[in-house]
């Protein structure tokens, strides 16, 4: 490792002259292209037609981009989804830890009032002190965080912790949470967001954050957990690919509709389509959330020194 | 002046580059690339703009238009919208990789910065 202090290793610029220079021709072809975009006035392209005009007599919906995405590019959607998943497959897997565990976040603190109640008598050896003794140095909380986040009292100095913020933020939390959920979910089940089951994925990864920031990890804990969101992001995957392959046999073409279309802007309007959007939804939701929980969750596996061996 | 929004997407592009090289910093190095991402949406949004259009939805249409008159009528470009939609999601989980490996690179090296890690060099 560099003897450099570590101030001098971060800051600053690396070579700026080259950077700058890299940078300035990189910038004069990308304007040379964009000058020569299509502006606002130019006319639809034609896939774009196309679609808005299959939209309603193919696939009963009255949503352009939710055409595009599930329909005319629904392959292409098909292969994207894939992509997330590999991607969370790829974070799980860099993120997991030495010893399996149940939660993403938490486990720490369950941990050590589990071993207080079953051994309290015991004293601990000298492995265990210096290990206590390193995670004290490097952990922010110097007092554990109390069960809940509505115990901790009032007016308790700054800094708060994640799992105890101000009442305000809590509240605030409980009462947009289940507002947005639901909105996410209707406007994709009903056809009406454009894209439907990626916004309404993002919006209730979006609503686990927001309870997990206002609450801490035991407000989330019961569903936000591998057992839950691993099972379900494939069972979301499965059903993407049952989806395309029924249609490949009943109507000879993958993800090809197969199912009846209701009226218009009614839950059934878009038959597969619709299915399709469904399944994104548990598949986008779940990925993110596995994605960035995962993410979060990985705390202290820190490489011995290397004048300790 | 739609050729603005195309230019300063160019320009939050150079930026994130400019991050990307000039940065040794792990984190800050990620920051760029999801700048340079970024600045993909807002051409994107920008290029399926149309002047005096509505949104490519045929429900609530403006009041004495009919379905065919919108099909075949001034709308933005769904086709657009949609690159920008999942490639948001994507972008997402993609950063959520790149952030993982610097935590494990920080845990193994003890160091985000670049030059640190140096170990694969022939």
């Amino acid at each position: 490792m560099s003897d450099r202090p570590a101030q001098q290793a971060d800051e600053g610029w690396h070579r700026p002259g080259l950077g700058v220079a890299v940078v300035a021709a990189v910038a004069a072809v990308v304007a040379v292209g964009l000058i020569a975009l299509p502006r606002d006035t130019a006319a639809l392209p034609a896939i774009a037609r196309h679609a808005m005009r299959i939209a309603l007599p193919r696939w009963g919906t009255t949503e352009g981009v939710n055409e595009i995405v599930y329909g005319s590019r629904g392959f292409d959607t098909f292969g994207e989804t894939f992509l997330l998943l590999a991607a969370v497959v790829a974070v799980v897997l860099l993120a997991r830890g030495p010893e399996p565990r149940a939660e993403y976040v938490g486990e720490a603190s369950a941990g050590r009032a589990e071993q207080a109640a079953a051994d309290p008598e015991a004293p601990p050896d000298q492995q265990e002190l210096q290990a206590r003794r390193a995670e004290q140095e490097e952990s922010e909380e110097q007092e554990p965080a109390p069960d809940h986040a509505d115990e901790e009292p009032l007016g308790t100095p700054a800094p708060e912790r994640s799992a105890a913020m101000t009442v305000i933020v809590r509240a605030a939390a409980r009462v947009a949470a289940v507002p947005l959920a639901v909105a996410g979910v209707y406007l994709a089940a009903w056809g009406y967001a454009p894209g439907g089951g990626f916004p309404a994925g993002a919006v209730l990864t979006g609503v686990a954050l927001l309870l997990y920031a206002a609450l801490g990890h035991r407000a989330v804990g019961s569903a936000v957990r591998p057992a839950v969101l691993e099972p379900l992001e494939l069972f979301g995957a499965a059903a993407i690919v049952a989806i395309g392959t029924v249609g490949a046999f009943v109507r000879g073409s993958f993800l090809q509709n197969w199912l009846p279309l209701a009226e218009q802007q009614t839950i059934r309007a878009g038959g597969t389509l619709q299915a399709f959007s469904g399944a994104e939804l548990v598949e986008v939701g779940t990925g993110l959330t596995i994605a960035i929980f995962a993410l979060l969750g990985m705390r202290h596996e820190w490489a011995g020194d290397e004048d300790e061996s | 002046m739609i050729v603005a929004n195309y230019l300063a997407a160019g320009a939050v592009f150079c930026l994130g580059l400019l991050a990307v090289l000039g940065r040794r910093n792990l984190v800050k190095i990620v920051m760029g690339l999801s700048l340079m991402e970024s600045a993909t949406y807002l051409l994107l949004v920008s290029l399926a703009y149309r002047k005096g259009s509505t949104a490519p939805v045929l429900a609530a249409r403006p009041p004495g238009v009919s379905q065919r008159e919108l099909v075949n009528g001034n709308v933005a470009d769904p086709v657009l919208q949609n690159f920008c939609l999942t490639a948001v999601v994507i972008g997402v989980a993609v950063t959520a990789v790149f952030l993982t490996v610097v935590v494990r690179v920080a845990q193994h090296y003890r160091s985000v910065n670049a030059d640190d890690v140096r170990e694969l060099r022939g």
